[in-house]
């Protein structure tokens, strides 16, 4: 919700990254990482990959 | 294309569950459902058992029946020797069956494989091979055309030098081995399927408890798609010490009768063994179960009975060491049980009622427990794994081999895990501030969603705070009082220690906000419209977002710069 002065000049305002991501090994396995496999193999984001 | 892949078009692939105790197959129908395969005997939980008799092979049930007259001829409980050099395997169960010899380091069993000659040698690799073509050839004879193809699972411990051990062995039984997959992944694979896939996130812990080993694993489940985040093995719990539990307990009835001890006699032992599993089935679905074995010991016949309570109590250790097992998994993953979000119980020992109870008791009454006494429409815990594997193979079986191989490499299957969950601040009705997750901890990238959410009731200005959250486990202190409801006078006069006695601690996961990413303006927003927010997480883990008055042009993007 919105309250006092909005701070930035845009209408969005950057503050901090994420926390740091761990590598881990995903199971390869089921239609969902097929689909990962596939986009990541094919260097497709998601949005290219929903038109195909 | 190469012949190879016109070869796999002709064939059926199959799914393939290989135990220690026993192997399953499955197959996946024109629907997409997962069937199990019974073999010639009509079994679905095919025993791992070969037996060598009068120039004959036996398989499955037959041979295993063969361990009370032809003991040392019948191979049991190979699977986990397969890839392993002598010095490394246990043979505790072998010891009542062809017991495992070194042959130059190689696992091997001497049995007599035709009648009149001198035993042979046959190695640990050949036993697997002899198998999985048994299981290949009843597959085939039901499906009506050639197998292939398999999916095999392997438990998460098992070595590259084992996994290579099997594809070999299975090479050697003409069948390709296209996947080897984790027990617990293929056992969760089987609940989605049951869902139809849907893609939850979720926490699972997977309880495999087995004939001769159990293990417990915490998959995070984001998705659909399934992280390991700790394993816990027991090699010395699971069905086989069921049955001793119920063996001693019939014995020592004997001794008392007859003054002998059957699990002296090798025969009477074995013959004991069998009926006391049989038994031990029986107590899975009855409250009673009868035991009779013509001329057990001494030519004396026994006959018993043992209800199910009494079992329960004489089986007490084996349960408590399943459940430390699991807590043990959960630990490992750095979770508290609060953190589970649903618990698989797997493996032929999850039809144990006792067992199932036990976990209800252990999780929150809103996690739900999937195995058939805590679940009515739970899937066969025997099933589980072969299903899974049967799943996957329908889904590869038009890959090629070296697609597969390319898609399981760590260049694919390595990908950042989010340490935190990443989500929205929701303001509730009453001033409130909520963290709402969109993505929780431990979801690969590249990942997106996307989720809805009512603007605040005077319309307005609307700031959108995206957050990084993490849960606490909070404890509150229930009292179990029914005075409590007559008025709050009464509660006070009651004695302290009585108070204390009546207490419950009660644990409950709360999401709460860790650290503000980013903020977002949406001007001008009115009643009862929609706000719809998009995150998508890149491969560099940078956050693209989205936010926008649904039905509207109106929105902002922006982005979250990489850590």
């Amino acid at each position: 919700v919105f309250s006092g002065e909005w701070p930035g000049e845009n209408n969005f305002v950057f503050h901090a990254p994420i926390t740091s991501p761990v590598n881990r090994k995903l199971e390869p396995l089921g239609p969902h990482f097929l689909a990962h496999a596939r986009r990541k193999r094919h260097s497709r984001t998601f949005s290219e990959d929903d038109r195909l | 294309m190469s012949d190879s892949s016109a070869e796999q078009e002709a064939g059926a692939v199959i799914g393939i569950a290989f135990g220690n105790t026993t192997s399953s197959i499955a197959y996946t129908s024109a629907d997409g459902k997962a069937e199990l395969i019974a073999n010639e005997e009509g079994d679905r939980q095919i025993p791992t058992v070969l037996s060598y008799l009068d120039s004959d092979e036996f398989h499955g049930g037959e041979a295993k029946a063969q361990l009370v007259r032809n003991a040392s001829n019948t191979v049991a409980y190979f699977r986990d020797y397969l890839g392993k050099k002598y010095s490394e395997i246990d043979p505790t169960n072998s010891h009542h069956s062809a017991h495992p010899i070194d042959a130059d380091g190689v696992v091997s069993f001497k049995v007599v494989e035709k009648s009149g000659e001198e035993p042979s040698n046959i190695s640990i690799g050949e036993i697997t091979t002899r198998h999985l073509k048994r299981l290949r050839d009843s597959a085939a004879d039901f499906l009506g055309k050639e197998v292939t193809g398999a999916v095999v699972t392997v438990p998460t411990d098992f070595t590259e030098a084992q996994r290579e051990a099997l594809v070999a062995a299975a090479k050697g039984a003409n069948l390709q081995i296209l996947q080897t997959i984790h027990e617990p992944i293929a056992e969760a694979l089987a609940y989605a399927a049951k869902e139809n896939m849907q893609p939850e996130d979720r926490t699972i812990l997977v309880v495999d408890i087995g004939g001769t080993r159990s293990d417990a694993s915490v998959v995070s489940a984001r998705s659909g798609m399934y992280t390991i985040l700790a394993t816990a093995h027991d090699y010395e719990t699971g069905g086989v010490q069921l049955d001793q539990v119920l063996v001693d307990h019939f014995a020592q009835e004997f001794i008392k009768k007859h003054k002998s001890d059957p699990r002296e006699n090798p025969r009477a032992l074995a013959k004991l063994k069998l009926e006391s599993e049989t038994v031990k089935r029986t107590l899975s679905i009855a409250v009673t179960a009868s035991i009779g074995v013509d001329s057990l010991a001494d030519g004396f016949d026994f006959h018993s009975s043992i209800n199910r309570l009494r079992y329960e109590i004489r089986a007490q250790k084996v349960f408590d060491d399943i459940m430390k097992l699991a807590e043990q998994a959960v630990q490992k993953a750095e979770l508290d049980l609060v953190e589970i979000d649903e618990v698989i119980l797997a493996g032929g020992s999850s039809h144990t009622p006792k067992i199932a109870q036990r976990f209800r008791a252990l999780f929150p009454e809103t996690t739900p427990i999937h195995a058939p006494f805590t679940d009515a429409a739970a899937l066969n815990p025997s099933e589980l794994a072969a299903r899974g594997a049967a799943l996957q193979a329908a889904l590869i079986s038009e890959f090629d081999v070296e697609d597969i191989d390319q898609s399981t490499h760590p260049a694919v299957t390595v990908a950042p895990h989010l340490s935190k969950s990443i989500g929205v601040v929701v303001v509730g009705a009453d001033g409130s501030e909520e963290f709402r997750a969109l993505l929780p901890a431990q979801t690969a990238v590249p990942a997106r969603r996307v989720a809805a959410f009512a603007a605040p009731a005077e319309g307005g200005d609307v700031v959108v705070k995206i957050v990084e959250g993490v849960s606490e486990i909070r404890k509150t202190i229930i009292e179990k009082k029914e005075e409590a409801v007559n008025g709050e006078g009464e509660v006070e006069d009651e004695s302290e220690e009585e108070e204390e006695e009546e207490e419950e601690e009660i644990k409950t996961k709360h999401m709460k906000v860790d650290k503000l990413l980013a903020e977002a303006l949406l001007k001008g927003v009115e009643k009862g419209q929609k706000i719809e927010v998009t995150i998508q997480a890149a491969a560099d883990t940078s956050l693209n977002i989205a936010a926008r008055i649904v039905g509207t042009q109106q929105g902002v993007r922006g982005v979250i710069a990489a850590p």
